[in-house]
């Protein structure tokens, strides 16, 4: 298992290098290149030639990525060019916010989705059915900001049960001001994905309520809630985490607009500062920690479905 | 048999299932009663759609919720048709256990075989967890899979399909049910491992005293296993006797045209005679006699059509629903005598022949990793040769996986060719370029078992058998419309139905546009993969006459593919026997079938199950051991030595050559052939080989 795990992690390596080529290429990427951006136009030669001897681009391109490789490795992402801190403290500050509110929404999305997803799945074309499918269409069309500024109206404007502005406190620090904080972003998130949680998870319930197997559980003469609950959950599950790791990766800097909305101090809003600042060496941080986050869940979903699925060998 | 006296352990009275379809009930099952016994097995048999897989799920109350039921069932005491969800549970796994016909989806792939054994018991408070390791090992104990201890850790996927088929049939025996209900149980089986599977069900019925329903499509089947016999049709039964009786005196038309229709490993070459039109489907059942629209002795009266008859005694505990039974004919088999074959021009052997296939070998390279790295060969064709001449049928014949479709599709150019030469109509075509196959192609055709499967479903009949004329730009030139009627035709289709679309036809018809469409570029050579295997039995002899009428009239030749024996002693000339990649005997038919010398074909041709139960434990049966290899790993030396019952030291070190026999015309790979000597006294020729 933990050889499988460090198999998978070593087998992902020279994707993270391939992308790491890419990332660092950005550079060059931005019009103007980075010199440009720090001198602006009206450089003189000197100045530019002085600066690109400072940053190291009058090296040769291995050289230069090499060093750049090195440092990433050694936790060394340079600094960002318009606060003047370093990437990787401004990375730091938000990482575990994106995390926790990822968790969070996806904690949401189960809990509403897996539910909706086998009610409407025993019961195919049931009223029930039709109202849950309803529900998830509803979660799913429903634009996120929307969404975000109706809960902000009901429960900090006009109930003022909590903050409208969801600031990032650490579980540990104090679990019911987390809550406090987290729960309407999270709220937000994890209603969309309940949507698209429910619909893959109903589909393949479906699916496998068809299946030979469950007339076999049947014919053995197990109770109705084994056959659903052990039988047929373990299959539908299969394709199911493939889904929710999707989305786990997808709220690791994909959820700008919520957090623009709640103000909630994510990856996400710091990578669109990043760009719209052309602030490269940040830019570069973000999508790189991103990236990593990504391949990780990826792992953690395959060593899952190879845990859910026998056929699967950790070979 | 005393056991006809006691009270029978299942009871079915006037049972009606109908399925709600867009607001009407479909009659699925329409009135039947059914006595099982302890101690004995009632075979089901039928054509598809004619009511059997119902009701053995409204005997288990497996039904969907959409089924409406009424009649009585009783099993054990309970009134099934009555009893709520929980008593029906509490009978299932302890009253009736229920065999599955595909092994490969019954069991639950993300399960231990160990814990899908003992859940079900586990589950009735008959079984305690902590003791249910040791019972499932005696459950597979039971069921002879070696090394049980070790095996019941194991996923299905680490099971061979007859092993998943042993493990089944443990879980259906866990709760010493009195009634075992097996659905075809060994449909999806191959034939040496049918062979198994069946002994093994037998010798488990006969050590639990259990009553089994044994339902199948399969009268060799019936034949072999069950003491009684229900004849199913159009969702009733319409004859039921002792299984002497329905084979030897069968007493309703319908039993007597499938006995008819049925390519026979006894039978010999004359024409087949199939029942005419489909079996027909509950949404459109015929009024009267529902078989009347088929039925030969009807001859178009009144009371066949107006009237359903109903089930009367014609024999000593024999039942026959029909209005006419007096003048149903006495079976007369098909023999060597009667119905012959139109007379075929004499194959020429002396000509080069059409097709020549020489040391062919097609290996497919095994990927693993996520680089796909190649890890090894799988060799599918591993060095086969075979010649077919001008308008004659070699037939291909072997277990699932053992190369044959992969042998037609190299001769096709549709797998890249490892080795060998392949030469078609004097021109050596292995490795030609893509355009000039083409070319090649118009004159050999391949037919698929399902031909539908791969098509376009939006595209009308005629579009279909119109698309290889296109495709080589020769639709006009070959006559257009015209010449797609007259392709309907020659398959028996009316022309009129060239608008209609895949989902309108049945097996049957769909099949024949199959043929249809390979016959349009008027080729020469028919590679038919597996043609028949997915048609009923009355339908695939409309096939197979279809198929002989076309090789007289067009001289056709045929490379037939097939696992079936009986449907390919039929139909070919020669016949070459496949195992593991090779072709291990190749003799004329007539030879093959009377004096096979390899010991794979003579295992291949003793387990087939004959349609007469009277040689039932007077046939001599070699029941092989253990399942193909996997071709990726095959065993060293001669491939078939692990499970030969003749085998020698030499046999496991030394690939025997494929040679000429002396004194047949046959070839074959064994270095110990010879035909079967049948020792004094001994049952199985393996104990004097
Ligand atoms: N769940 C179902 N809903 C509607 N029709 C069904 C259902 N199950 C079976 N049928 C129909 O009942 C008829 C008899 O089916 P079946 O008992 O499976 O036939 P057999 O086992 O003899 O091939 C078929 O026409 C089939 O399509
Ligand atoms: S009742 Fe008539 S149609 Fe039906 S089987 Fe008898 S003779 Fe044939
Ligand atoms: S060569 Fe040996 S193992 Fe192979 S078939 Fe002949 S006798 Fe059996
Ligand atoms: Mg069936």
């Amino acid at each position: 298992m933990i050889g499988y795990i460090l198999r998978r992690l070593a087998q992902l390596l020279p994707v993270l290098l391939l992308a790491s080529v890419g990332i660092w290429a950005m550079v060059y990427a931005i019009p103007g290149g980075p010199v440009g951006m720090i001198l602006g136009e009206n450089a003189t030669p000197e100045q530019i030639a002085a600066l690109r001897a400072e940053l190291g681009l009058d090296r040769p391109v291995i050289v230069q990525y090499w060093a750049w490789l090195t440092n990433a490795l050694a936790g060394d992402l340079g600094v960002s060019l318009h606060s003047r801190q370093p990437v990787v403290s401004l990375i730091g500050e938000r990482l575990p916010a994106t995390i926790q509110l990822g968790l969070a929404a996806t904690v949401v999305g189960l809990l509403i989705g897996i539910p909706v997803a086998v009610a409407s799945a025993l019961m195919p074309g049931s009223w029930l059915d039709r109202a849950l499918s309803g529900w998830s269409a509803l979660a799913l069309g429903v634009p996120t900001f929307w969404l975000g500024i109706l809960l902000i109206l009901l429960f900090a404007v006009h109930l003022r049960w909590l903050p409208s502005a969801s600031g990032y406190v650490p579980f540990w620090e104090s679990p019911i001001e987390m809550l406090r904080n987290i729960l309407l972003p999270a709220l937000t998130l994890g209603i969309y994905v309940s949507g698209i949680f429910a619909r893959f998870l109903r589909a393949s319930l479906v699916a496998e309520l068809r299946a030979d197997y469950v007339r076999t559980a049947r014919s053995k003469g197990l109770p109705e809630r084994d056959v659903v609950g052990r039988h047929v959950m373990r299959n539908a599950m299969l394709p199911f985490v493939t889904i929710v790791g999707l989305m786990m990766a997808n709220f690791i800097g994909g959820t700008v607009v919520t957090e623009a909305v709640f103000t909630y101090p994510g990856l996400g809003r710091l990578l669109i500062t990043a760009i719209s600042t052309r602030d490269y060496p940040l830019i570069q941080g973000c999508i790189l920690v991103i990236l990593v986050i990504y391949i990780l869940i990826n792992v953690m979903v395959d060593v899952l479905y190879a845990y859910i699925d026998p056929r699967i060998e950790y070979a | 048999m005393s056991a006809r006296m006691a009270e029978p352990v299942l009871s079915v009275r006037a049972l009606e299932v109908a399925f709600m379809a867009s607001g009407r009930p479909v009659p699925a099952v329409r009135g039947i009663d059914l006595d099982v016994h302890a101690n004995e097995v009632l075979g089901i048999v039928g054509e598809s759609g004619s009511g059997k897989s119902v009701t053995s799920l409204a005997i288990s109350g497996l039904l969907p919720p959409t089924a409406r039921v009424r009649g009585s069932i009783r099993l054990g005491g309970v009134e099934i048709t009555e009893a709520d969800h929980e008593t029906l549970r509490r009978m299932r796994g302890v009253d009736v256990g229920m065999v599955f016909q595909d092994p490969t989806t019954t069991l639950n792939p993300v399960f231990t075989i160990g814990r899908q054994l003992t859940e079900g018991q586990i589950a009735h408070g008959r079984l305690r967890a902590d003791a249910a390791r040791a019972r499932a090992i005696e459950l597979l104990r039971e069921v002879d899979i070696p090394d049980p201890a070790g095996r019941v850790i194991q996923y299905p996927h680490q099971f061979s399909g007859g092993m998943r088929q042993r493990a089944v049939i443990a879980m259906a025996m866990a709760g010493h049910p009195r009634l075992i209900i097996a659905d075809e149980p060994t449909t999806a089986l191959d034939v040496t491992v049918q062979a198994q599977v069946l002994s093994l069900l037998a010798r488990r019925q006969a050590e639990t005293g259990a009553a089994v329903i044994l339902i199948t499509h399969d009268l060799g089947v019936i034949a072999e296993m069950a003491h009684r016999v229900a004849v199913m049709y159009g969702g009733r039964i319409v004859e039921s006797g002792p299984v002497e009786q329905i084979f030897a005196r069968p007493r309703h038309p319908y039993t007597v045209a499938l006995l008819r229709s049925l390519p026979r490993l006894d039978g010999g070459a004359a024409r087949l005679e199939p029942i005419p039109g489909q079996p027909p489907a509950p949404s459109n059942l015929p009024p009267g006699c529902a078989f009347h629209p088929r039925c030969a002795v009807a001859r178009d009266r009144a009371r066949c059509r107006t009237e359903e008859p109903g089930l009367r005694a014609c024999g000593p505990a024999h039942l026959s629903a029909c209005h006419f039974v007096e003048e149903v004919p006495a079976p007369s088999l098909p023999r060597e005598s009667d119905g012959a074959q139109p007379a075929r021009p004499a194959v020429r052997r002396d000509s080069e022949p059409l097709l020549t296939v020489e040391n062919l070998q097609v290996h497919f390279p095994i990927k693993a990793g996520i680089l796909r790295r190649r890890i090894g060969w799988l060799r599918a064709v591993d060095g086969v040769s075979l010649t077919v001449h001008e308008g004659e049928t070699v037939g291909l014949v072997g277990e699932s996986g053992c190369g044959k479709t992969t042998t037609g599709r190299a001769v096709m150019g549709l797998v890249r060719v490892t080795g060998g030469r392949i030469r078609f109509g004097g021109r050596d075509i292995t490795a030609l370029g893509r355009g000039a196959m083409r070319q090649v192609r118009r004159h050999m055709q391949y037919v698929f078992q399902d031909p539908f499967a791969s098509l376009n479903p939006i595209k009308s009949a005629g579009e279909i058998v119109a698309e290889p004329l296109r495709i080589h730009g020769l639709y006009d030139e070959m006559g257009g419309a015209g010449r797609i009627a007259r392709l309907f035709e020659m398959v028996g289709l009316s022309p009129g139905m060239m608008g209609r679309f895949p989902h309108e036809f049945s097996g049957g018809q769909k099949q024949r546009i199959g043929i249809a469409r390979a016959l349009a570029l008027e080729p020469r050579l028919l590679i038919l993969d597996e043609p028949v295997a997915s048609l009923d039995v009355s339908i695939q002899a409309q096939i197979i006459n279809l198929l002989q009428d076309l090789q007289r009239e067009l001289r056709l030749a045929y490379l037939f593919i097939a696992h079936d024996l009986s449907v390919v002693r039929h139909i070919s000339d020669r016949v070459a026997v496949m195992y593991l990649g090779r072709i291990v005997e190749e003799s004329e038919k007539q030879a093959l079938y009377a004096t096979p010398v390899h010991p794979y074909t003579q295992s291949l041709l003793s387990a087939v199950p004959v349609p007469d139960p009277t040689v039932r434990g007077v046939r001599r049966r070699i029941v092989l051991e253990g399942e193909i290899p996997n071709p990726a790993s095959p065993p060293p030396g001669c491939a078939f030595h692990p499970r030969c019952f003749r085998a020698s030291a030499r046999c496991s070190a030394e690939a025997p050559a494929f040679l000429p026999y002396p004194g047949l015309p046959t070839r074959a790979a064994c270095h110990h052939a010879g035909p079967l000597i049948p020792a004094p006294g001994a049952k199985h020729p393996q104990e004097v080989a």
